[in-house]
């Protein structure tokens, strides 16, 4: 957490969501260049077609579009690499925890005796950087337990890891 | 799927298809009446310049297709119990075999639309937590087969043995009614809705814009504001009325309805999480609103009556609803504990919520003196609201999983919010805007206490019980395997827990959380923690 800490004596803001004793898992860096790629791309589109407007119509004002859409691309260059440093699991005897975010940060505790099923998944530019989105259900729809930039073989370990300890606690709802 | 080997294949009432048939007509209603809602000079041109033949002839032919269809669907369907499970074929083109265990049963509803209603038919709905349309929908069957089928499925989801000689069929549970709101109470209860301020400012509105521009056609701009909000009470009003809530060894009752009845049966420990809130102009009156969350009936819209627990009730009527939830509160003298939850905080007190602190103003201005949260032994109390004033219930064992969040303001100011995830429904129990140390705390504790809890109770609790409560009306006391916990008969016994331990310091010596003491109003036996901890066999 790079965050700056609040000012206030005595308090430690960080450590709320960075509890002493829980041995976080960094996700792989490997997220970074996926994510970028993948808003590059997207960002591509409009930022070519901001210039391609800009220079057939030679208004100087079309070019605010492009420079929008470089705007936004930056601030996701910084971001990003944050956001996936942020990112970070542990797994503990009855639960899992995973905390993200860099402005709005959260933290997760799924026990795993609520884990409803695991999902992995890895898309055609996941598969090309090395990495895959583990994902937690409860029964709950607000559980937002993801796990993304994994290493294949960890997100398959985790998966059997987590069903198997699913399994052994296991209840209802 | 495999068949079971003897079930045996009932079909639904042949009177089915004249109650079903209807509804591809009412569906070419609906959308013409939306149609004509809006456009309705042109669609007194259309009928002008082609007559009423050609609009029979579409009715008569969606009529016939309706009811054919119906026929041949009545056909295709069909049903089976056994003790494991119900099964369910059904589907004319695209066919589907359905199959519900009975220990995932979430809860089971008789419903009457009034069609069926004046055949005598009712369908029986069995709700799983498979997300929505998960539900088994046996349409339609007798009324009193369908009452027969539901105590008999309950009484086989909750492992009473019958079916021998002295017990041929399964069991009428016993019930006691507990609550009842009676047709002035609820009317009173909708005049003094927001509802209504829409509906009278958008007739009012008409009126005036009727009269202004000499026209009637522009009054109709604000038919949709008058048919929403009228709809919305109509629909209150109808899903109300005659509400009754009763207690029974295989659950809580509710019966409620105008035109379409319905009849729900929710077992013990299937209900998540509660609300009970209070709508700004009811205060006066102490009025509240009894809400709750159960996995099979999911997310529904505001309209949806089948996640009412008590409609509008005073008080002590709202405060019996949530015992009939959640009998032991877990706190040494739960009265005042709930009075403050209901109307306690905003500084006026002592209040034994933990609640926002003051830095927490910026971001709450009105209620942040009373958000805030309660441990007992059993339930998470969340207490917030200064106009609409609310409070939500989540036991311990009901808790999905736990989240802290925190924004950039939030940060500045010191704060976290806590979330309880629970099963889809109109509950969402959050505590927002604590003191970050404190919203640590509990987040770890929280888990904890659910973990605890957990291992104590489960669903699977209510078989046993339940078959202990059978086997002490047929079976010799001294054959009786000892109980932990005795229980009788007539008194329905939701689920006594153990004192769940929330070990406080072992979680923050784990987490190296600063020390919160959580402010358990009575304090819980110690207990020692392998007794809670659930056997996981390491492979």
């Amino acid at each position: 957490m790079t965050e700056p800490l609040d000012a206030r004596p005595g308090t430690d803001a960080a450590r709320v969501f960075d509890p002493v004793g829980v041995a976080w898992q960094p996700v792989s860096p490997r997220l970074t260049t996926v994510r970028l790629i993948s808003a590059g791309v997207w960002l591509l589109l409009p930022f070519a077609g901001g210039v391609v407007a800009a220079v057939l119509s030679g208004l100087a004002g079309l070019w605010a579009i492009p420079a929008v859409v470089l705007a936004v691309g930056l601030w996701i260059a910084v971001v990003v690499p944050r956001q996936v440093r942020a990112w970070g699991y542990a797994e503990r005897d009855d639960d899992l925890l995973i905390r993200k975010g860099v402005m709005f940060r959260t933290l997760v505790v799924v026990p795993y005796g609520r884990m409803q099923f695991v999902d992995v998944q890895a898309g055609p530019l996941d598969r090309w950087g090395g990495i895959a989105r583990v994902q937690l259900h409860t029964a709950s729809p607000g559980t937002d337990a993801a796990i993304p930039g994994l290493v294949p073989a960890e997100a398959a370990r985790l998966r059997d890891r987590l069903a198997a300890r699913g399994e052994a606690q296991l209840a209802g709802l | 799927m495999t068949e079971a080997p003897g079930p045996v294949w009932n079909r639904v009432h042949p009177v089915t298809p004249a109650v079903k048939g209807w509804k591809v007509l009412a569906v070419l209603l609906a959308i013409a009446v939306q149609q004509v809602g809006t456009n309705i000079g042109e669609a007194q041109d259309l009928v002008g310049t082609v007559g009423w033949g050609p609009v029979a002839a579409v009715v008569a032919a969606a009529t016939v297709v309706g009811f054919v269809y119906a026929a041949i669907a009545w056909r295709m369907t069909r049903y089976a119990v056994d003790s494991e499970a119900v099964y369910l074929h059904t589907g004319v083109l695209f066919r589907q075999q359905r199959t519900a265990r009975l220990d995932r049963v979430q809860a089971i509803d008789v419903v009457q639309p009034l069609l069926a209603r004046l055949f005598g038919l009712a369908e029986l709905k069995i709700e799983v937590a498979g997300g929505a349309d998960s539900a088994v929908r046996l349409a339609f069957l007798r009324e009193d087969q369908a009452q027969q089928l539901r105590n008999e499925l309950l009484a086989r989801a909750a492992g009473v043995e019958f079916g021998t000689e002295e017990q041929p069929e399964a069991p009428v549970a016993p019930e006691r009614e507990v609550l009842a709101v009676s047709a002035g109470r609820l009317i009173g209860s909708l005049v003094r809705s927001v509802a209504i301020v829409f509906l009278l400012l958008g007739m009012i509105a008409a009126i005036v814009v009727a009269v202004v521009s000499r026209e009637i056609g522009a009054a109709f701009g604000l038919l949709p504001l008058v048919l929403a909000a009228g709809g919305y009470l109509w629909g209150r009003f109808a899903g109300e009325f005659n509400f009754r809530a009763a207690q029974s060894p295989d659950g809580i009752r509710l019966r409620h309805g105008l035109l379409e009845s319905r009849s729900q049966t929710v077992p013990p420990g299937r209900v998540q999480a509660v609300r009970i809130s209070q709508a700004w102009l009811w205060r006066r009156k102490d009025w509240w609103r009894v809400q709750i969350n159960v996995a099979g009936y999911g997310q529904v819209e505001e309209q949806q009556t089948e996640n009412v627990l008590l409609p509008v009730g005073d008080r002590d009527e709202a405060l019996l609803a949530l015992w009939l939830v959640l009998p032991e509160l877990g706190a040494a003298d739960p009265r005042p504990v709930l009075d403050a939850a209901l109307a306690g905080g905003g500084g006026a007190g002592e209040d034994p919520f933990t609640t926002s602190p003051r830095a927490a103003r910026w971001l709450d201005p009105w209620s942040w003196s009373r958000n805030g949260y309660l441990v007992t032994e059993r339930a998470l109390l969340v207490r917030s609201g200064r106009f609409v004033r609310q409070l939500v219930v989540v036991p311990h064992e009901r808790t999905q999983s736990v989240a802290l969040s925190q924004g950039p303001l939030q940060r500045r100011l010191g704060v976290a919010t806590v979330l309880l995830h629970s099963t889809p429904g109109p509950v969402a129990p959050q505590v927002v805007h604590l003191e970050e140390s404190v919203a640590g705390a509990l987040l770890v504790e929280q888990a904890a206490r659910a973990r605890t809890a957990r291992a104590g109770a489960g669903p699977e609790r209510w078989m046993r019980e339940l078959r202990a409560q059978a086997a002490r009306a047929t079976v010799d006391v001294e054959r009786e395997v000892p109980q932990p916990e005795p229980v009788e008969p007539e008194v329905p016994q939701p689920e006594p827990v153990e004192p769940d331990a929330p070990q406080p310091e072992r979680v923050e010596a784990q987490l190296g959380l600063p020390e919160v003491a959580p402010p358990v109003t009575s304090q819980p036996e110690p207990v020692e923690p392998e007794t809670h901890q659930p056997e996981v066999p390491r492979p």
